[in-house]
């Protein structure tokens, strides 16, 4: 039986399917952007065979080591133009790029070759790359290692097995030393400059309000001198530690058959990524990630991990929702519970509503303008004049980026408070009031409560939109490369005034303001879907949260 | 109690059971409320028109009428419960121990702490039955854990609840029955000791077992709390009243021992609705 297209639209199917496809398209491309951060991202750190090729060029060829990582197709005419000899009937030819390392001998470390021009690919065993503190990797063969100078291991005297061994204990030597010196410049030594910081704004206070009496002055010089003599002994402790660092150091072989010294103390990592077996890859893998995840940038965030920007971003996200919710709730219960409903609150709703509209940047100048300048300006002189002129709070930090999401967010927290409130019923209200309970008291022991589940739901809202905030966080705090974390074991413990990174703001610098693109733009991807675990992580612990809220809560609904 | 029960319904199909004590006088009773030209506003709309009558000390007073005659609104005077509604207005007087509780200057939530008010349906709090009960001591600071326990298990004992609940004192109130709610917010209100108690048609959304274990409570009650019911039901009055008060359009009607009310009604008006002719 045929039904005409009348009926058929008149059935409400294609209602049906419309709605169905529309889901699906959203579907697609949620899946579809997680999926492509994911794999651009996360694939970086999986060990990729490093090839050795000669490259034929038109006279000569050169040889090449490095490993691919990404590839072209090119139109042979737009080659051509550019000076390559192509056979006549070739329409296009597969350009790889590769990343051949070795900035400090070839300033350059990737490369773009033709896949035709390359000739004997091979991947030899024992082809090595070294992760460094500076320049970037290195990709080439092991010669020799040398001990203070003098070669302990070389090539063709020892098994290269033997050799490669040798080298990795010693890399292991100097990491522990790297975190031993680590451990004394941040911690210790960071402690003693910020006893001396005390000391200095102290001495300085004491000046400004004439109190400085040679007594205190020579407690505090003894305090100094104390300092001083620990400083001192830390920086023997220093001096031995580096000696011991820079001991060894290896002699490793280009590409091209230069040889250079490599110092060991500039080694992050040393592997053979074509001799791993599967087992080892892994490994590597989640080494290369807990890296990522745990550890700090290294040359200018293109290397290394972005635990600051993660641990930045949570705390600055943490303090946010810790200033919004009070600030909202306190609003919305006014709005809600005491004001005289008429034409002033339904100004105040429509300008709140309105200010959620507000394109954030606005709140970023906002917040420079009148927290920064203002505010901070005016707290500087009150109670930080000692520090002039260098400003404390008089200067964007953690505590007015904290302030200004917290102000782009607070719309949404009065709106579902509003709402949270409104649901509870009369009936509970009255009950409580009839035992003799105040307004108040049966706003803070009954409807508060249970309208907690739906305060929730606006603090995760918030906490959603501020995770993912950017713009404004560029004008009031955060920067690409912050010396030390906002929460550390100096007092007072949180520092509010401290300038933070943000993982938003990461993926911005890291793309666009990096020296090395090419090494950078894999780190984008797996920076910005970190940001996407962390925020979905926030949210997640919101829910269950609220879940929990709504379970104890879940009142009178039958 | 299922032959006592099938007993009541059994009657109630025929006659009314009269269940009040026989001789009761008002002029022999102690005046715990009195109401004064009573006179209540929603808006513009008269509501009450100069009610005047006497609440007498433990016994047990039912308001009936048919539906929007003010007997409600007329019990949430006691305890100034329309205090919330913004668009009301009362003039006259109601005098609670020779004072007027419309005076300035009077303490709502102390009032209402004396005049304790139980409503239609159940409205227990979103926390443990120990809780709910501690709800309104904690409100007036007291903080002797002893005493506090102490209360909860005596108002509960006296609301006929605790053998059921003894076990789980600290599980959510919301996971019990109608009834038992509608006794925990019974136990609730009595654990302030008030001493007048109100009760908004107590039984009006409970089965007939919890109705009637309601009825049973206020037998006891009665001994301890002057006891002021709303009810739609003319057999729960006469079950469980002492004085009836039959209130028509804002008006009351007639007032007297619900004995005489129910037997020998003086106004036309009451005898109509008793006897089922309108309402």
């Amino acid at each position: 039986m045929r039904i005409g297209i009348k009926q058929w639209f008149a059935s409400g199917l294609p209602w049906i399917w419309l709605n169905g496809a529309a889901v699906s398209i959203n579907v697609i491309m949620v899946v579809g952007v997680l999926a492509l951060i994911a794999v651009r991202g996360l694939g970086h750190f999986w060990p990729a065979p490093i090839l050795q090729a000669q490259v034929q060029g038109q006279e000569q060829s050169t040889s090449l080591i490095g490993s691919i990582v990404d590839d072209e197709l090119v139109s042979a005419e737009q080659l051509r133009g550019s000076g390559v000899v192509l056979p006549a009937s070739q329409e296009s030819a597969k350009r790889l790029l590769i990343k051949t390392g070795n900035r400090d001998v070839t300033r350059a470390d990737f490369v773009w070759v033709l896949e035709q021009s390359l000739r004997q690919i091979t991947y030899p065993q024992e082809i090595m790359a070294l992760e460094r503190r500076e320049w970037g990797n290195f990709y080439g063969r092991l010669v020799a290692i040398k001990q203070a100078g003098t070669v302990v291991a070389e090539q063709g005297k020892q098994a290269d097995q033997e050799m490669w061994q040798l080298m990795q204990e010693r890399v292991k030597r100097s990491l522990n030393i790297y975190d031993d010196i680590q451990a004394i410049e941040k911690g210790a030594i960071g402690e003693i400059n910020h006893g001396m910081e005390r000391l200095r704004l102290k001495n300085r206070s004491l000046e400004l309000e004439n109190q400085l009496t040679p007594l205190l002055q020579a407690e505090l010089e003894a305090e100094r001198r104390q300092l001083d003599r620990r400083y001192t002994g830390l920086q023997q402790q220093l001096i031995d530690l580096y000696a011991a660092f820079e001991r060894d150091s290896m002699i490793a072989e280009t590409m091209s058959g230069t040889q250079i010294e490599i110092n060991l103390s500039k080694v992050v990592r040393a592997y053979r990524p074509n001799g791993m077996t599967n087992m080892a890859k892994v490994n590597f893998y989640m080494s290369k990630i807990w890296e990522f995840v745990s550890t700090e940038p290294r040359e200018a965030n293109t290397e290394g991990g972005v635990f600051p920007a993660i641990f930045g971003t949570v705390l600055m996200v943490l303090l946010m929702s810790v200033m919004v919710t009070p600030i909202g709730v306190v609003a919305a219960v006014y709005l809600r519970e005491y004001a005289k409903q008429g034409l002033i609150t339904r100004i105040i709703r429509i300008a709140v509503n309105n200010l959620a509209g507000v394109p954030s940047i606005v709140y970023g100048v906002f917040g420079l303008g009148f927290f920064i300048y203002f505010l901070g300006g005016n707290i500087d002189e009150l109670f930080f004049a000692a520090a002039a002129p260098a400003p404390t709070f008089g200067t964007p930090g953690l505590l007015w980026a904290s302030l200004t999401l917290a102000l782009l967010t607070v719309p949404v927290v009065i709106v579902a408070t509003e709402e949270g409130l409104s649901r509870i019923p009369r009936a509970v209200r009255e009950g409580s009031l009839a035992l003799g309970a105040t307004k108040s008291e049966t706003l803070w022991r009954i409807v508060l409560p249970m309208a907690s589940p739906a305060i929730m739901t606006g603090v995760i809202l918030a906490v959603a939109r501020a995770a993912g905030e950017v713009a404004p966080l560029m004008l009031v705090g955060v920067v690409k490369l912050a010396p030390s974390l906002p929460l550390d074991g100096n007092y007072p413990y949180l520092h509010l005034d401290q300038k933070f990174m943000h993982l938003g703001f990461h993926i911005y610098d890291v793309g666009f303001q990096s020296p090395n693109v090419e090494a950078a733009r894999p780190l984008v991807y797996a920076t910005a879907f970190l940001l996407v675990l962390v925020i979905a992580l926030l949210n997640l612990s919101a829910v269950a949260l609220r879940n929990r809220l709504r379970e104890k809560y879940k009142a009178l609904e039958s | 109690m299922r032959v006592n029960m099938m007993h009541a319904e059994h009657k109630t199909n025929f006659s009314l059971a009269i269940n009040a004590p026989q001789g009761l006088r008002m002029e022999q009773e102690r005046i715990a409320v009195e109401v004064n030209g009573l006179n209540l506003y929603y808006g513009g709309k008269r509501a009450l028109n100069s009610v005047n009558m006497q609440i007498p000390r433990n016994r047990v007073t039912a308001f009936i009428g048919p539906s929007g005659c003010g007997k409600s609104t007329l019990l949430r005077c006691f305890n100034r419960m329309n205090d919330l509604v913004d668009s009301c207005s009362i003039d006259g007087q109601i005098t609670l121990d020779k004072e007027n509780i419309y005076a300035k200057g009077v303490d709502v939530a102390e009032l209402r702490r004396r005049v304790g008010m139980v409503f239609q349906k159940p409205n227990p709090f979103p926390k443990s039955i120990f809780e709910n009960v501690a709800y309104g001591l904690r409100i007036q600071g007291i903080k002797k854990k002893r005493l506090i326990s102490e209360t909860v298990e005596w108002a509960l004992k006296s609301a006929a609840l605790w053998d059921e609940v003894k076990d789980r004192l600290h599980e959510s109130a919301l996971g019990m029955s109608g009834g038992q709610q509608q006794r925990l917010v019974i136990a609730r209100t009595i654990a302030v000791k008030p001493e007048i108690l109100l009760l908004d048609e107590p039984a009006s959304s409970l089965d007939p077992i919890s109705t009637l274990k309601i009825e049973e409570l206020i037998h006891e009650l009665k001994k301890d709390f002057t006891i002021v019911i709303v009810t739609h039901n003319m057999q729960q009055a006469a079950r469980v009243s002492d004085y009836t008060a039959f209130m028509y359009m804002g008006d009351l009607i007639e007032f007297g021992t619900t004995d005489q009310l129910f037997t020998n009604p003086v106004q036309k008006q009451t005898e109509d609705y008793i006897t089922g002719r309108y309402g």
